[in-house]
Formats: C-alpha cells, structure tokens, sequence
C-alpha cells in the first residue's frame, strides 16, 4: 500500500468520524432543546374523601380520573413558553388557577394536566381552549366548562350534579342519573351523546334548534312530546326523578342504551 | 380584583372599613368595571339617603320644647271634649268597634282588613318573583305563569315574560359591548393561535344571534328562539369575559 493510499484512507475514516461526532452532537443539541421546550411539574396532596378539585386552564389538556386511594396526585407537562404554576390547599379543596397565575403574560404554553383523585371527589375543571376527560368520579359535582372549543368526555360518572358546556365541540357523557340529580349539557356546535343505563330515571328536556336531531334511542317512550315543531323533546322516563336539560345550538343529541 | 370579590367589599369601602390596599385595589377595579362602578354609586347613594334621613327623624331641633308642644296639644283637646251624651241608634246609626274616635263599620273594617291582607300578599309576591327565584333557571322547567301571576302583570305590579326578556336582553347587550372593548384591548397581545380559535367561536356564537334575530323578528313570540338567542348572548358574553382574562 503505498503513503497516498494510507493518507487518502486516514482521511475517510476520519471524515467519517467526524461526520459522525457532529451527527452525535445535533442528536443531543435536539434532545436538549425538546427536553427544555417542556417541563413537568408533579406533586401529591393527602386528601381526605370529599376533596374537592377546582382547575382552571388556559390552553392544554386536562385530565382527571378517580382511584381508590386517599391522595391526589397532579402532574403536568408545561410546553414552552413555561406557564406559572402555584396549587393550593385550601382547607379540602385544591386550587390551581393557570389563568390567574399568568395574568398579563402574553404568552404562555400549553398546560397538559394528568390527576387523580379519590373517587368520591368533586371535580370541577375548565379551560379557554383544550379538551376535558373526567373519569371513574362518583363525587357529589362534575363541571366541566370550555370557554371555547374542544371535546368533553365524561366516563363512569355517578355524580349527582353534571355541567358540561363548551363551544365547538363535542360532549360524551357515560354514566349514571342520580336520583334528584341534576345534569346539564350545553354545546354551541357539536354532537352531544349520553350513554345511560336502560332503567335510568329523569324528566329531559332536549333542545336541538338548527338540526332538529334529537335521537332518544331506547328511552323514547309515550310521554315523550316534540315541541317547537320538532327543535325540542319535553319527557319523562321512569318516574322521572332526576332533571336532564341538553341544548345543543347548532348539532345532534342522542341518547344511547348503557 | 374580580367583580364577585369587589362587591362583597363595596359595604365595607362605603363604611370606610377597607385598609388602605384593599380601597386601593377596590378602586382600580371600579374605574375599568362599569358595572361595579355604578353597584357601589348606587349603594353609596342609598346609604348616603339613609344617613340624612336617620339624621333628620332621630335628632329633633328641640326635643323638650316639642314634647311641650305635645302635652299642650293634648291638655286642650281633653278640656275641649264635649260631655259625652247618651246616643241613640237614630243618631249614630253605627259606632265604630274600636274606640269613639273610629266609626268604621264593620263591612268597612273587613273591607280594610282583606285590602291589607291583598296589597302585603302582592308586595311579598311580587318581591319574592323578583328576588327570590333564580335568574338561571333551567330551560324548558319553568312554570307556566299562574292566572294570579298574569293578574299581576295586567295590573302592571309585575313584569311580562316578553318585558323581562326585553330587559335582560338589553342587559345583555350592554356587558356584551363592554367586555367587547376589554378584549379588543387585551387580543393585540394573544398569539395567533389565541386569536384564531377566539374568531372561529365568536363567528359560531354570532351566526346563532344572527339567526335567531331573524326567526324572532318573523315570529317575536317563539319562545325557543327567544330562549335560544338569549342564551347565545350570554355565551358570547362569557366568551368575551374569559379571553379578556388572557
């Protein structure tokens, strides 16, 4: 082998490595920047049974789901630029208010929350924009408000009082209709569907003015009467104990066997 | 400060019972909250009212020289009272049951004693209508107006369904066009995104209104679209109220 051969595959051997130290080094510098471009916040509360849970978001995803221990347990992932975050406990109820901790910034990341909380809390969550999940709650309260647009799906409730409402949207509610209970379900622009269990009892009143589709599924029965040629369904199945007002301005409603 | 904050305190800033900080962070708010700024005008002035007038009844000029003056008034009509006389039937056909100064029948005194039990009944009524019962009640729930309900509205006592959607429209109306400049401030510091997803709601909400003022001026008395439309302003209302926040 002669001197230029070694020299010409000195050098390609290390062009190569070096080719690979700089791949190597964007690798990290990319790795760093999407490790700062986030961060995450955790932190548990004991709590009692009847704690109650009051979130306010600005943008991101909040979502809440019941267990069987006596804790509450908050996580977050902050996306860039970083939001101020200061929970409370105040005596029972645990506070955290994204807007209020940033008023005046102009801008502020997303906010993603993950919580759980013992099953028989009350949750009450809402945020300017993002989607709502509340899960496995069997509290006395669930209210879940969007100021504006993003999905609301509410599983395994056994609340005594439900609030759902947001703007564009849709609304899914799984659950129970406690005896007495009252539940409300507004949207501006979406599909609103209930999924109730067949010996469910309550007075609905359903509301659907631009589609007309009111879809009762199973629980349509004689008491049943459309109103305001056809925008609204005024009723009673079983015998009628807890109160369902559902207005959907411009999209379905549908009632769905559990 | 928000507004169910200020007026919990507007008693407390009127008694000047705030600490400095807090009259001061009270302040602030009413100068950019029309509607807390003429809540604590308002109880200013009843509280302002009250003051004079409990300063005018419970402090006489002269108190001795009235009490006097009452004695006087008193000692001549006894001496001025003529002997009571013996009457008869042809001359009173009726005495008064209470004393001889009444000479109401009793006709007269049931006539009196239903006309207070009616007119206290239509104060207790009509107050409880309009303070009492919640202001959000749920759709389609409501009661149909009772026949005494609708009496009260003829006599003018109590408010009709159409005048009190009137009135809570202009309402409406009027937070609508303040928290409107507030975002209009506030929406030059958004990102885009914030701004976009503000747009596509708002243009939502405003195709509702739009919508339903139209049916209604076809038919003023569907009472769905009255409900409908109403509830779109106070949507577009809350929408404006949260986003003014950010």
């Amino acid at each position: 082998m002669t001197l230029a051969s070694y020299t010409r595959k000195y050098l390609k051997s290390a062009a190569t490595a070096t080719a690979f130290l700089f791949a190597l080094a964007a690798f990290f510098a990319v790795s760093v920047t999407d490790v700062e471009a986030q961060r995450k916040f955790s932190r548990t509360y004991p709590a009692s049974k009847n704690v109650r849970l009051q979130l306010t978001n600005r943008t991101g995803t909040i979502t809440v789901r019941g267990w069987d221990r006596k804790t509450v347990q908050i996580t977050a992932v902050l996306q860039k630029p970083i939001a101020n975050l200061t929970p409370r406990n105040l005596s029972g109820t645990i506070v955290i208010d994204v807007v209020r901790d940033n008023k005046g910034r102009n801008e502020v990341g997303d906010v993603n929350f993950a919580v759980y909380v013992p099953y028989s809390s009350s949750i009450d969550i809402e945020t300017r924009i993002g989607n709502l999940q509340v899960s496995s709650i069997q509290g006395g309260l669930v209210r879940a408000h969007i100021s504006s647009e993003g999905d609301i799906t509410l599983t395994n409730i056994g609340a005594s009082s439900v609030s759902a409402k947001n703007v564009i949207g849709d609304i899914f509610y799984d659950g129970v209709f406690q005896p007495n209970g009252i539940y409300r379900f507004y949207s501006m622009q979406g599909n609103v569907n209930l999924r109730i269990p067949l010996k469910s009892s309550f007075k609905l009143v359903a509301t659907a003015p631009s589609t007309r589709s009111i879809s009762l599924g199973s629980f349509s029965n004689a008491s049943m009467r459309f109103v305001g040629t056809g925008r609204r369904v005024i009723g009673k199945v079983g015998s009628g104990s807890a109160t369902v007002n559902v207005t959907n301005q411009q999209g379905s409603i549908s009632l769905l066997r559990r | 400060m928000n507004c169910e904050k200020c007026q919990e305190l507007i008693s407390a800033y009127v008694d000047g019972d705030l600490s400095k900080g807090e009259a001061r962070s009270f302040r602030t708010h009413l100068s950019v909250c029309m509607e807390c700024s003429k809540l604590a005008e308002d109880f200013a002035s009843i509280v302002g009212f009250c003051d004079e007038a409990f300063a005018e009844d419970s402090i006489p000029p002269n108190s001795q020289a009235l009490w006097c003056r009452i004695n006087n008034i008193i000692e001549s009509e006894i001496e001025e009272t003529p002997p009571v006389e013996e009457e008869t039937a042809e001359e009173v056909p009726h005495r008064g049951f209470l004393s001889g100064t009444f000479s109401f029948s009793p006709a007269q005194a049931a006539a009196s004693v239903l006309l207070i039990a009616v007119v206290s009944s239509l104060v207790t009524i009509v107050g409880y209508k309009n303070f009492a019962a919640p202001d959000d009640s749920i759709a389609g729930f409501e009661a149909e107006p009772s026949v005494f309900e609708k009496v009260l509205v003829r006599l003018g006592v109590a408010e009709s369904p159409a005048d009190k959607a009137q009135r809570r429209l202009e309402e409406r109306k009027s937070a609508i066009d303040y928290w409107t400049k507030r975002v209009s401030k506030r929406r030059v510091e958004w990102d885009t995104g914030t701004r976009v997803t503000f747009d596509r709601n708002m243009d939502v909400i405003d195709k509702a209104v739009k919508q339903y003022t139209l049916l209604l001026k076809e038919d003023p008395q569907d009472e769905i679209s009255t409900e409908m439309l109403d509830s779109a302003l106070n949507e577009k209302m809350e929408l404006l109220r949260e986003f003014s926040e950010l």
